[in-house]
């Protein structure tokens, strides 16, 4: 039994709260696009901005939470930055709401330049988004760079990025999640540093009327946003890697491998998001050949290490399979067949077939929903149940582990053979000619409900664990 | 580039008939099937800027090649009073009489009105001073449809090389207002048609390095916190072991 921090609870409390309200958004906007709802359209594009910006964020945050606690076992991330964090992020997740809610702000959760300033909304809302990601930024900045100096204070940076592997020595021994962790977060400071100086040249416009150059723009926003989607799924990973062992009851050890793949990550991330700009003609031919390379390298190392080391780590394993133990598992199994879609669609010649289509939203989905949010389920639970040690039903953990399994990947496939059949994204509604993306979306609603019927029996399961580990959390 | 001239891209032209100054009579679209066409637009009895910006055209298309093979050069005259013969003067007067790829032509009153309606080309007859007052423009159209438009007020030798740049199938970056985007990805020079990367560009780097700047920075911090930690530890110790 280890007591919780309350911190975690914290972020555990705020993203049971935030998830299925955006949950419930995703499955508004199937049903629009079902041809249901009918006189509610007008909300789509503002829910459609809310539902990405607020996945987005919650499930970076989370997995931040993940991270601040495993670092939390090893090292001290200050109190007071952590406070500040949740409420930095309160604050900023409030003013999005009056963004989207009160000034129908709709620019989707790019907000991609110059559309924020060209919209039916109001341009207040416009500047109530940009304060919002402002607040949420600069916050979650200084976060990053506070966990960082509590790796720091414990670790070199040659040994918190595992060099000493690369040189051949194995000495000191550094937990993988350190690692990984460490990587994300300095790749974090990049992101989010991008972000900062795509919202002061927004600023800049706003104040001075100086035009941006689009491309730029672009380049800047996509930075900021494929890193950080990125960044956050390395956290949920760090987590498998720190807990999954317990339950096999074998060791997961970084060595020569591990360093490298996740080094390799850290140098190459930062130049994957080339893959999103295949389709601006004017971006220089160059980089869209590095884009591809990069997406391909910092993927596909990692990942396969991560997942050969799962696999080997639970086979012939006396696993103690539980509600934490088959989330990280599926988890990682989400990250893989996610990551899959990805490769593709950052292949340029698939690209230009699937670019615009719903395949996009659908490898997306796959790794953030059955990848990143399984994973960080996982972890939630297992600090929760580590805290209250309440007897577990395994009969109702695998129902759990089987409606969000099965609801997920059905919602999944509907997205994916939507693309295959070059359903466009975006469309609120769709024309005749492709009745056929209406029919996927009433499928797809159905199947996220039948996942948020899972989410919340596990909520039942994991809420009553969390109620009890507050009542004597650290 | 001006509002009118963006507002005019895209924007289809549509199909009037022509008779050329060597009298033969024909459509716009036999012109700007087989390549790529300019289109500027005057009037012979013009006292003001229609012969320089003319002169204009004709120097920029000399300076960047490729008339004749890789575009053409089409000048309407927009008064209906202007027959054939005025506008073959025109083309005499300019030393373009019988020069590859560029045509005079005259046309009737509706189509005028039409070609003119399309691409916002504004005038209006002055009875005060027997002119036409009228904006200079030129238009780049490809497959009947605006690729680029230059409303001109003079000094406009740059641009038109940079619109004859694009009609000859180069990709030229440009602004919705020039010279006044900071950190502009592309700069391009219309002397030699190359297009170079700017600094805006180059500021792709900033986050990465600020990364780099932060992480050394705070490793080197906690470093000097973890050779000054047994020392804290020590005072602690010595704190406890005191009260």
């Amino acid at each position: 039994m280890r007591k919780a921090n309350s911190y975690t609870l914290y972020w555990m409390g705020i993203t049971f709260l935030l998830f299925p309200v955006l949950a419930i958004l995703g499955i508004y906007m199937r049903t629009v696009q079902a041809g249901g709802l009918a006189g509610t359209q007008t909300w789509f594009y503002p829910m459609m901005t809310l539902h990405g910006v607020g996945m987005v964020g919650v499930w970076y945050v989370a997995a931040m939470a993940c991270a601040a606690d495993i670092l939390s076992r090893y090292t001290e991330p200050s109190p007071a930055v952590r406070g500040l964090a949740l409420f930095g992020t309160l604050v900023g997740v409030l003013i999005l709401l009056v963004s989207a809610f009160l000034g129908k702000f709709a620019a989707g959760w790019y907000f991609l330049y110059p559309l924020p300033f060209k919209g039916e909304w109001p341009v207040w809302s416009a500047v109530a988004f940009l304060l919002s990601l402002t607040i949420l930024g600069a916050t979650w900045l200084l976060w990053s760079l506070d966990l960082l100096r509590a790796i720091a204070v414990k670790y070199s940076i040659t040994h918190a990025l595992g060099w000493h592997y690369l040189a051949g020595r194995s000495e000191p021994e550094i937990p993988p999640s350190i690692m990984i962790i460490t990587v994300s977060l300095i790749a974090g400071v990049a992101a989010l540093v991008a972000g900062v100086i795509v919202l002061v040249l927004f600023y800049l416009e706003l104040f001075t009327g100086a035009p941006s150059d689009a491309l730029l723009m672009k380049n800047f926003t996509f930075f900021f946003g494929h890193t950080i989607v990125n960044l956050a799924m390395y956290l949920g990973v760090a987590a498998a890697y720190e807990v999954l062992p317990q339950y096999a009851g074998r060791p997961w050890k970084s060595n020569r491998i591990v360093a490298i793949s996740w080094n390799t990550v850290l140098l190459i991330v930062l130049f994957a998001y080339f893959h999103h700009l295949y389709m601006d003609f004017v971006q220089p031919g160059t980089l869209q050949y590095i884009g591809q390379i990069a997406s391909y390298a910092s993927a596909i190392p990692a990942a396969v290490v991560t997942i050969f080391g799962a696999l080997l780590l639970v086979y012939r394993a006396r696993m103690r399979w539980n509600l934490a133990s088959l989330l990280f598992f599926l988890g990682l199994v989400g990250w893989a067949i996610g990551g899959m879609g990805a490769v593709i669609d950052s292949t340029i010649s698939a690209n230009v077939r699937l670019h615009n289509t719903l395949w996009v939203p659908a490898h997306f989905h796959t790794y953030m929903l059955a990848g990143l949010v399984f994973l960080v389920f996982a972890y939630f639970y297992h600090c929760s149940q580590e805290a209250a040690a309440e007897p577990e039903r395994p009969g109702l953990q695998k129902l759990v582990t089987f409606l969000m399994v099965g609801g997920a990947y059905g919602f999944f496939l509907m997205f994916y053979l939507s693309g295959a059949y070059s359903v466009p994204r975006r469309f609120a509604i769709y024309p005749a000619e492709l009745a056929h993306g209406g029919t996927f979306s009433a499928i797809a609603a159905v199947f996220a409900t039948v996942f948020l019927i899972g989410f919340f029996i596990y909520l039942s399961e994991t809420g009553r664990r969390w109620y009890k580990a507050l009542q004597t959390a650290s | 580039m001006s509002q009118l001239e963006s507002r005019l891209i895209d924007r289809a032209v549509p199909d009037i008939p022509l008779q050329l100054s060597d009298g033969r009579r024909l459509h716009l679209s036999d012109l700007w099937r087989e390549r790529p066409l300019l289109v500027t637009f005057f009037y012979r009895r013009c006292t003001g800027i229609c012969t320089p910006f003319l002169e204009g055209v004709r120097d920029a298309t000399r300076r960047s090649g490729g008339l004749g093979s890789d575009y053409r050069v089409l000048a309407l005259s927009f008064d209906d009073a202007d027959s054939a013969e005025d506008v073959e003067a025109q083309a005499a007067a300019l030393g373009l009489l019988g020069s590859p790829g560029w045509d005079f032509a005259v046309t009737d009153r509706e189509a005028l009105g039409r070609i003119t309606g399309a691409l916002d080309f504004w005038y209006r007859y002055d009875p005060a001073r027997r002119q036409i007052e009228h904006n200079a423009m030129i238009v780049g159209i490809d497959g009947g449809r605006v690729v680029r438009a230059l409303v001109a007020g003079g000094g406009e030798g740059g641009r038109m090389r940079e619109l004859v740049w694009e009609l000859r199938g180069s990709f030229i970056p440009f602004y919705a207002v020039p010279g006044q985007t900071p950190l502009s990805c592309f700069t391009f020079d219309a002397a030699t048609g190359e297009t170079r990367l700017d600094w805006g560009m180059l500021l792709l780097l900033l986050p990465a390095l600020a990364a780099l700047i932060a992480a050394l920075g705070v490793f080197s911090l906690g470093g000097r916190l973890r050779r000054s930690r047994p020392d804290i530890d020590a005072a602690k110790a010595w704190i406890t072991s005191h009260h």
